[in-house]
């Protein structure tokens, strides 16, 4: 099918048989595995960060843990105050709520079992923190400041390491995007490298079309033809061997399932747009032959 | 359609002062100045290495002047844009002295480069390259790729495919050196008919027998100038 689409338009120019073929070939082939594999890591890291930001709520915890001594109750009234006031005092807190006792009792008696004397245990005192933008919030100082006045008193770090790793996740994104653009730019680069080459091959045959009338575009054509079929042919192989690396990718990440990692998977919107990635490159490297023919003509006589 | 008059009136090429350099060589011709008449017929004469193809080259406007203008249907080639050079060249048939047919195609694919760049449908170019192929008897070679003809095949190739478009100016360098007697005769006929259809032809030629034959004025190049020989004068001068 291809051929004949080929064919249907005659070419005089014997694009089919230039040694540059074999060179561009390759190179869109390297790129295409590249370009997919960064596209793919781009996608996949988009996702776990989206999990991990939903997972960050508006809100945090603060453990008051039961002292060693025996301290009276009116000491420990005064050390959640303490932190209440604390919290009160912050930017983006919205509401702060001791969680009273009997609700934690409540929350434990599962684990403990109903026979238990809660009574007697040591628990902690909670203190639940409702914030405006969890996203923004900057924990970690938050930890820091809590401490000094209130060494007994810790945060639920749930949300301090997790956005840590969302930071270095969009690192890893924002490098993925980097590798993106420079396999896009050293593929243009090396198809215009191509065409010109084969315009110099070719100088005799072209001045001859351009001596019966044709014009720049006319040549254009058969080029952006040729370059769209290269384009197609070496990003089904490109596209291949991605794909056969992203299988084994998971296959071997596949025991590692667990929560944060899990998350780490293309949808079906993800894998569609993979799967354009050949006709995109094949359109990308049609354009662009046809355009550094044009401008390349425009130079040579 | 234009006015009769102006088609009749308005010289189809026209050189003022033109100069030929290849580089940094001495020029090949100096001065030129020449009109030719839409409709006119000449013989382009002139010893090897007196300019004849260059001359020619700047008609079918793959050379610019070094010095002075050239004018082709009326449009100064100095000054016209690429897509004008490719309308402009349509109209202007060629056959080159080394036939510079692309040996890689047939025959056939040959010919129908002028009709494909002008986008003509595959039908209509089939009867007409058909047609002409014919006429020129090389029916039976149409496939064969042209790097397997002989000179003479590769000549009448090169001359179908510089009258298939009907072109108003027609140049041809030598289109009668490689082909046997009769067939000369016989393409020296076409172009006459082309020429009394209304196109404009100029033919270099070295052969004596072909310039007595036809009543047809001579543009004469030597130590780089050009000097036309009318035709009564010059057949008067054979006799
Ligand atoms: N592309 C070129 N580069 C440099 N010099 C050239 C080029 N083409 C022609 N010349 C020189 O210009 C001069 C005229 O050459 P041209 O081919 O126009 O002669 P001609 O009259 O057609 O000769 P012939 O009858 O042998 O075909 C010659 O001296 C030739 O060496
Ligand atoms: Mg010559």
């Amino acid at each position: 099918m291809l051929n004949k689409l080929l064919h249907k338009h005659h070419s005089e120019l014997p694009l089919k048989e230039d040694k540059a073929n074999l060179f561009l070939e390759i190179s869109t082939a390297i790129s295409v595995f590249l370009f997919s594999i960064a596209l793919a890591a781009y996608f996949m890291i988009s996702t776990v960060i989206k999990t991990w930001n939903s997972n960050i709520i508006d809100g945090l915890t603060v453990q008051i843990m039961p002292s060693q001594q025996t301290i009276s109750t009116d000491e420990e009234a005064l050390r959640v105050g303490k932190v209440v006031h604390f919290f009160e005092g912050l930017d983006g807190v919205k509401k702060v709520v001791p969680v009273n006792e009997e609700k934690i009792k409540r929350l434990m008696a599962p684990w403990l079992g109903v026979n238990a004397d809660i009574d007697a245990l040591p628990i902690a005192k909670l203190i639940d923190v409702r914030l405006y933008d969890g996203k923004n919030f900057d924990f970690e100082k938050t930890a820091d400041n809590l401490k000094e006045i209130a060494p007994y008193a810790s945060i639920d770090n749930h949300g301090i390491w997790l956005k840590q790793l969302v930071k270095s996740a969009t690192s890893l994104k924002t490098l993925s995007i980097f590798v993106l653009t420079m396999v896009l730019v050293a593929s243009v680069f090396s198809i215009m490298y191509a065409v010109s080459t084969s315009l110099k091959v070719h100088q005799n045959i072209i001045e001859i079309l351009h001596i019966m009338g044709a014009t720049d575009a006319y040549i254009a054509k058969q080029y952006a033809k040729r370059g769209f079929i290269v384009g197609l042919m070496a990003s089904f192989i490109g596209m291949f061997f991605s794909m056969l690396c992203l299988r084994v990718i998971s296959h071997l990440s596949s025991g590692l399932e667990t929560g944060l990692i899990g998350s780490a998977r293309l949808d079906g919107l993800h894998w569609f747009l993979l799967l354009c990635l050949p006709f995109g490159v094949a359109v990308l490297s049609m354009l662009t032959s046809y355009l550094s023919v044009k401008h390349t003509l425009k130079e040579m006589m | 359609m234009q006015t009769h008059k102006n088609i009749l009136t308005q010289p189809i090429i026209d050189m003022q002062n033109v100069c030929i350099r290849y580089g940094v060589e001495p020029d090949v011709l100096s001065n030129i100045n020449l009109t030719l008449e839409k409709g006119s017929f000449h013989f382009l004469t002139g010893k090897s290495g007196a300019g004849k193809t260059s001359l020619l080259s700047m008609m079918y406007l793959a050379l610019k002047p070094s010095k002075g203008t050239v004018n082709v249907f009326g449009a100064n080639i100095g000054y016209a844009g690429r897509e004008e050079m490719a309308m402009m060249r349509r109209k202007i048939g060629v056959v080159f002295q080394d036939f510079r047919l692309l040996e890689h195609l047939s025959a056939y694919d040959n010919v129908a480069v002028p009709l494909r760049v002008r986008g003509m449908g595959e039908n209509e170019i089939k009867k007409r390259v058909k047609e002409l192929l014919t006429w020129v008897e090389l029916d039976k070679s149409m496939d064969k790729i042209c790097s397997t003809l002989s000179g003479g095949e590769k000549q009448r190739v090169a001359i179908a495919r510089a009258v298939i478009n009907r072109p108003e100016i027609l140049l041809a360098d030598e289109p009668t050196g490689n082909v046997d007697d009769d067939i000369a005769f016989k393409l020296m006929k076409l172009f006459v008919e082309l020429n009394k259809l209304g196109t404009t032809v100029v033919i270099a030629t070295h052969s004596t027998d072909i310039i007595a034959r036809y009543n047809y004025p001579q543009i004469h190049l030597e130590n780089k100038e050009l000097k036309i020989i009318p035709a009564l004068r010059r057949v008067r001068n054979v006799e």
